[in-house]
């Protein structure tokens, strides 16, 4: 041991001011996934196109945030968008445009791999029943590569709540910035960032546990 | 159960329960098509369909002309890759021709146009209902689901009514007790009936089958087979393509031998089962009845 004495009062007592980062934490979460969720899908539609049009620039988009950083695309749309594009948005809406693009590109990848999982037959039978390649592609496929890919999404969802705590990098008040906040006011940053961590982890574990349920259910359903 | 020795009498007038198959609402649509045509008019036309894979690399219909009129039943037989599936497929407008075209009712509904592109007019392909050799159910939705999906969503029909539709159906051809089941809980036989069920939901003019007992293990054969004769019954025109001689002598109207891409013999069935015309015809057959598939 490093005889390094623990001592979690002040830090605990600065627990409501977490509780609130929490909070933010959990809401651009929210707003994020759910939009990922969709957009992902659509964004898997296009890079699977076949016209070279919809598929070569959406693939290009899902690299580029697959082989970035999360955080140089967090400053950069908080840095450089408003220089280039001239717009002033809050921290918050920054923050959540980023990861969601983010996630989207992610996303996007686990749905294309369902969306081939499903036998063309599908596609010839839609087709037969008079859908249009909307109705298709939303009552008959996205339900279907929604439970197929679910196993990838939730852990895509799971490393998104860690990556959200980048935002703090541009004064978003989520769970990360007031932990560091907190850990400069007590001068506790051990027993800070250890209940950050905590909170993290108690938060994300659980729903981690899920994914292999999800994975019985569906082979079950989708036999 | 289709036995060997009943035959079904030829399709009986429009009046008949071809629109029963989708329940109310339809009972003179069938009728009216009836009136428009001239006794001379086929009620489906195939002129000089030619299709290829792989950019022509591939020719599989070099050709293929046909008519079928409103009370027969076309059974398609014919040697693996003879064009069979590929034949169906244009006419349920799945596939772009390199030309000819296809009416139904009199209406140019799937044509090569001169810049080569293949015109499909939506609304009449919409007429026309196909089931396929796989399963092709929606495995995310029940039974029911399955039913209402297409009329619902596409047709705007109230979700009420085509519950009260697809309920009709499957009572009628005693799958009610599915109605809340998956997919993946039905036998093979279900799967394809409850398959046939959905595509009657939208009220077809025309029913395609591709090989839908092929995939099914003997003893389900007979259960799909008897619901396709009863709808034969009820007056519904329909394609048949199928290896099931037995059942293609009952239900057949009229037969066409098709293979190398091309039509090789087309005409009634006792002609074609008794005394085919050409020597490839002959040959077919005997193999069949060896039980050697060609
Ligand atoms: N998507 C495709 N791409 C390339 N070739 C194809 C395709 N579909 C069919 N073919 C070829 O077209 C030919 C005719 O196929 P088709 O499925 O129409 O035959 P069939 O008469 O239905 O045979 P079977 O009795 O085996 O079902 C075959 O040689 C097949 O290999
Ligand atoms: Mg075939």
């Amino acid at each position: 041991m490093s005889g390094y004495s623990f001592d979690f009062f002040y830090v605990l007592n600065g627990f409501s001011r977490l509780l609130q980062g929490l909070i933010v934490s959990l809401e651009l979460t929210a707003i994020v996934v759910g939009i990922g969720t969709f957009s992902g899908f659509v964004l898997a539609l296009a890079t699977s196109s076949r016209s070279l049009f919809l598929s070569v620039p959406t693939r290009l988009f899902v690299e580029i945030f697959r082989c970035t950083p999360a955080l140089i695309q967090i400053v950069w749309f908080f840095y450089c968008l408003p220089v280039l594009a001239d717009v002033f948005w809050p921290p918050f809406t920054m923050g959540v445009i980023a990861l969601t693009l983010n996630l989207t590109a992610f996303n996007s990848e686990a749905y294309r791999a369902a969306i081939q999982a499903i036998p063309a037959a599908q596609r010839d039978a839609s087709i037969a029943l008079g859908l249009s390649r909307w109705h298709q592609a939303i009552h008959v496929v996205f339900p279907q590569v929604l439970r197929i890919a679910s196993p990838v999404l939730v852990s895509n969802s799971i490393s998104l709540f860690q990556q959200s705590s980048l935002v703090a990098i541009v004064s978003v008040e989520d769970l990360m910035y007031q932990g560091k906040l907190l850990a400069v006011q007590t001068y506790r940053p051990i027993e800070t960032f250890t209940i950050v961590a905590l909170i993290y982890f108690g938060l994300s574990f659980p729903i981690s546990q899920l994914v292999g349920r999800i994975e019985r259910y569906n082979a079950r359903l989708l036999a | 159960m289709v036995s060997g020795s009943r035959q079904i009498p030829a399709a009986p007038g429009p009046a008949s329960s071809v629109a029963d198959a989708g329940g109310a609402g339809s009972a003179g649509q069938s009728a009216e098509g009836e009136d428009r045509l001239p006794a001379t008019q086929p009620f489906v036309e195939i002129r000089n369909l030619r299709k290829s894979y792989a950019r022509g690399a591939i020719p599989v219909l070099k050709g293929v002309g046909d008519t079928m009129s409103k009370t027969d039943r076309l059974v398609i037989l014919g040697p693996s890759g003879g064009g069979k599936s590929t034949l169906l497929r244009c006419v349920m407008g799945l596939e772009t021709i390199d030309s000819g075209a296809i009416t139904l009712d009199g209406r140019n509904y799937i044509e090569c146009l001169s810049n080569g592109r293949t015109f499909v007019d939506r609304t009449v392909q919409r007429q026309v209902g196909m089931v396929f050799q796989h399963y092709t159910l929606f495995p995310h939705l029940t039974v029911l689901g399955n039913l209402i999906l297409a009329p619902v969503k596409r047709n705007g029909e109230k979700k009420g009514a085509a519950i009260a539709r697809a309920e009709a159906l499957l009572s009628r051809f005693g799958l009610i007790s599915k109605l809340k089941s998956y997919p993946s809980q039905l036998s093979g036989g279900q799967k394809q009936r409850v398959a046939i069920a959905r595509a009657l939901m939208l009220e077809p003019k025309l029913m395609l089958f591709d090989e839908v007992t092929s995939a099914l293990d003997p003893e389900l054969i007979a259960e799909v087979e008897s619901m396709i004769s009863e709808l034969a019954e009820g007056g519904m025109p329909m394609m048949i393509v199928t290896h099931d001689m037995g059942f293609a002598k009952n239900i057949a109207t009229k037969v066409l031998f098709c293979a190398d891409g091309v039509v090789m013999e087309s005409g009634d069935p006792e002609t074609f089962f008794a005394a085919p015309k050409i020597k490839r015809t002959r040959d077919f057959l005997a193999s069949i009845l060896r039980g050697t598939k060609v």
